[in-house]
């Protein structure tokens, strides 16, 4: 599983160009399931387990990350950028990106040197970051990259004793397990999305599931963990060791009170994700067409939305234990 | 020489207090073309060429690049660090770095949570900026206070004979002074050229004081990076990357070297440009000229962008412009006869 997320980590995919990674989880699910890719991107998935389920479910991973979207070029050859999902003016400063998959390039960064007194204290405006490819003017830079074309921000994936060091891992993580689990046997049938342009506004899940009419769904996330010295108790949301984290509410969704419940009495590693805060792909699953009852499973990622966020590898694969364990719940009619 | 292939082992080798991968690289080089020497720190080369007169000029780049201490190990395995140079701290929340430990570390500077975040964040203290070492409680076992922290971003090709790595401030004058010396060594010198490769200049300076002091030349040039345009630059503060080598002029500078660097430029059509500072320079011309007695000496510079974090861009062909004027300079014998 942590090969398969290292790939999908290390290919981009910033919502709406969804592509790359599209075809590499196609080729890691082709001939382990039905297949189909809709109009707006989503890969919809019918996997055939040994059983016929009670309950139809579906389980939810989105595919795009956060980006930077060109707007203009100025005529000195600099590309202006909007970002796409919530990203710091911090987390962006003098990085190095990519656009397409292929042309390398940095975000501009203005010297300390020439910084004054008070512009060195505070963040600049969003709407004053560029991109540098190193082109010498508006043409040269017309020839390598388009208006409306797409960079990420580079971190390339690297395992750290436990834990893993990677842009992306929101939610390539539930890629990565959503994956794992259709290339498996299943002991019931059940449907997935892998679903595009999440961090733009829930929108790709929001007609995968239409199309799957599930009556339950199970949503794999990355949310924040702010479990870091120094942090309050109250406001760490969710700490890494200590398992997937289950959703009661957040900005988007209140779960289902029964799902959120069996969950923790599992007896499989888990926690609260302990702040009504962030929002996930349920806030659209949750309210398709009559109602869909959807717990939200999450990896605890540090440094979410940044090309360095960072998981524990023991929370990856307890995301995945407890993503099966509902799935047979809900699918067996035990759990209902 | 290839200069991009050899900038590029620079940059990724380090040069900071107890790191010295990049001093070592650079004095296997350059111990091809003279004779070598390590002093001070363990991180300044000397390399001496000998000419046809007593009159010894010193051609000098700083080795050392910014960096970071450890000032605290805590058990949940986040570090607290202070600045080792001017570093924008700004740019730091998510950044990764290599913390040289027992052994290197790779660790990350902590982002604040967007549920956390304040709309109007001061950034005016590093220590609040945890760096996380992503090993937990074992941090403690590998990390020790005093730690070196460095960047780590491999160096990568741009548009148009465009670079960007870390710590081209100021290997890129380091490359400078390594292919000026595969030039002189198959020529009969005119006059004594001394290669300094200095260490903690992001530190005040520091290096070429000393080994200035130790080689008491009667002139010297100082090679390093300087402000390269942007898009929110005002274009009287910086250079322009592509079009060539910066010449200083300055009180603090010999009016009569940055005059005939000038006019080498000018005679060979080599690209150059001049930049004007006025007062001290912020390079290790300050320190060097300001030697026993006093030193003549100038300042040669190559335009960068970003300077100060680990995505600095330079033009490989203002580098080059540098060595073609520098090389001249040296065969002509500097200001000697002047």
């Amino acid at each position: 599983m942590f090969e398969i997320l290292k790939n999908l980590c290390n290919t981009d995919g910033a919502s709406g160009d969804e592509v790359a990674v599209r075809d590499l989880i196609i080729k890691y699910i082709d001939g382990f399931c039905e297949w189909r890719v809709d109009a707006l991107g989503n890969i919809i998935v019918f996997k055939k387990g040994e059983k016929r389920a009670v309950k139809k479910v579906m389980i939810d991973a989105h595919m795009d990350e956060v980006g930077l979207i060109i707007t203009a070029v100025t005529p000195d050859g600099f590309l202006k950028v909007k970002t796409m999902g919530a990203m710091d003016v911090s987390v962006l400063l003098a990085r190095q990106v990519k656009i397409n998959g292929e042309v390398d390039g940095v975000i501009c960064s203005k010297p300390i040197h020439l910084l004054g007194a008070e512009e060195g204290k505070k963040l600049p405006k969003e709407e004053t970051l560029y991109i540098d490819i190193g082109a010498i003017d508006k043409a040269q830079a017309l020839q390598n990259v388009s208006l409306g074309d797409c960079a990420i921000i580079c971190g390339e994936y690297c395992e750290c004793e436990e834990r893993i060091l990677s842009k992306a891992l929101d939610d390539r993580v539930g890629c990565a397990v959503l994956i794992d689990l259709i290339r498996n046997e299943s002991k019931y049938d059940f449907y997935a999305s892998f679903s595009v342009q999440e961090e733009v506004g829930l929108r790709g899940v929001k007609t995968a599931t239409y199309a799957i009419n599930p009556d339950s769904a199970i949503v794999l996330e990355g949310t924040t963990a702010a479990d870091i010295t120094d942090v309050p108790e109250d406001k760490k949301v969710c700490i890494q060791g200590e398992g997937v984290a289950v959703s009661f509410m957040d900005k988007s969704t209140v779960y289902d009170r029964v799902y959120y419940k069996k969950a923790l009495e599992s007896g499989l590693k888990c926690q609260s994700k302990s702040a009504v805060t962030g929002g996930n792909n349920s806030g659209a699953v949750h309210l398709n067409r009559e109602g869909v009852r959807t717990i939200a499973l999450s990896v605890p990622c540090r440094y979410i939305h940044s090309a360095s966020s960072v998981a524990l590898k023991q929370d990856i694969i307890s995301a995945k234990e407890l993503a099966l364990f509902m799935l047979n719940g809900i699918a067996s009619g035990e759990i209902d | 020489m290839d200069i991009k292939k050899t900038l590029f082992e620079l940059s990724s080798a380090y040069g900071a207090v107890g790191e010295n991968s990049a001093s070592k690289k650079a004095y296997e080089i350059l111990s091809k073309y003279c004779e070598c020497e390590v002093s001070g720190n363990n991180l300044t080369v000397i390399g001496r060429m000998s000419g046809k007169s007593d009159y010894t000029l010193m051609l000098d780049a700083h080795i050392d690049e910014v960096s970071a201490v450890v000032t605290s190990v805590d058990d949940n395995g986040f570090v607290t660090v202070d600045k080792a140079g001017g570093i924008d701290i700004r740019t730091l929340p998510a950044r990764p770095v290599i913390i040289h430990g027992k052994k290197d570390v790779k660790a990350v500077f902590c982002s604040t949570p967007p549920h956390l975040a304040q709309k109007e964040t001061e950034y005016t203290d590093i220590s609040k900026i945890k760096l996380d070492t992503m090993l937990g409680k074992s941090a403690k076992d590998v990390i020790s206070v005093g730690d070196v922290v460095t960047y780590c971003t491999k160096p990568k090709s741009l548009l148009s004979n465009k670079v960007t790595g870390k710590s081209f401030d100021d290997r890129a004058g380091v490359v400078c002074l390594l292919e000026v010396a595969e030039r002189l060594s198959k020529c009969e010198l005119p006059i004594n050229v001394v290669f300094v490769l200095s260490d903690a200049e992001e530190l005040g300076l520091r290096g070429a004081k000393t080994a200035a002091f130790k080689v008491m030349p009667d002139e010297a040039v100082a090679i390093d990076v300087s402000f390269g345009d942007g898009p929110d630059i005002l274009p009287d503060e910086c250079g322009k990357l592509s079009h060539g080598a910066m010449i200083g002029i300055s009180p603090v500078l010999d009016i009569s070297i940055s005059k005939k660097l000038t006019d080498i430029a000018n005679n060979n059509k080599i690209k150059y440009q001049t930049e004007v500072m006025g007062k001290s320079t912020g390079t290790n011309s300050d320190v060097i000229s300001v030697t026993k007695t006093g030193v003549k000496t100038g300042l040669v510079s190559i335009p960068l962008r970003n300077m100060h974090t680990d995505a600095e861009i330079i033009d490989l062909d203002d580098l080059t412009s540098v060595c073609d004027i520098l090389e001249k300079y040296i065969l002509s014998g500097g200001i000697a006869n002047v």
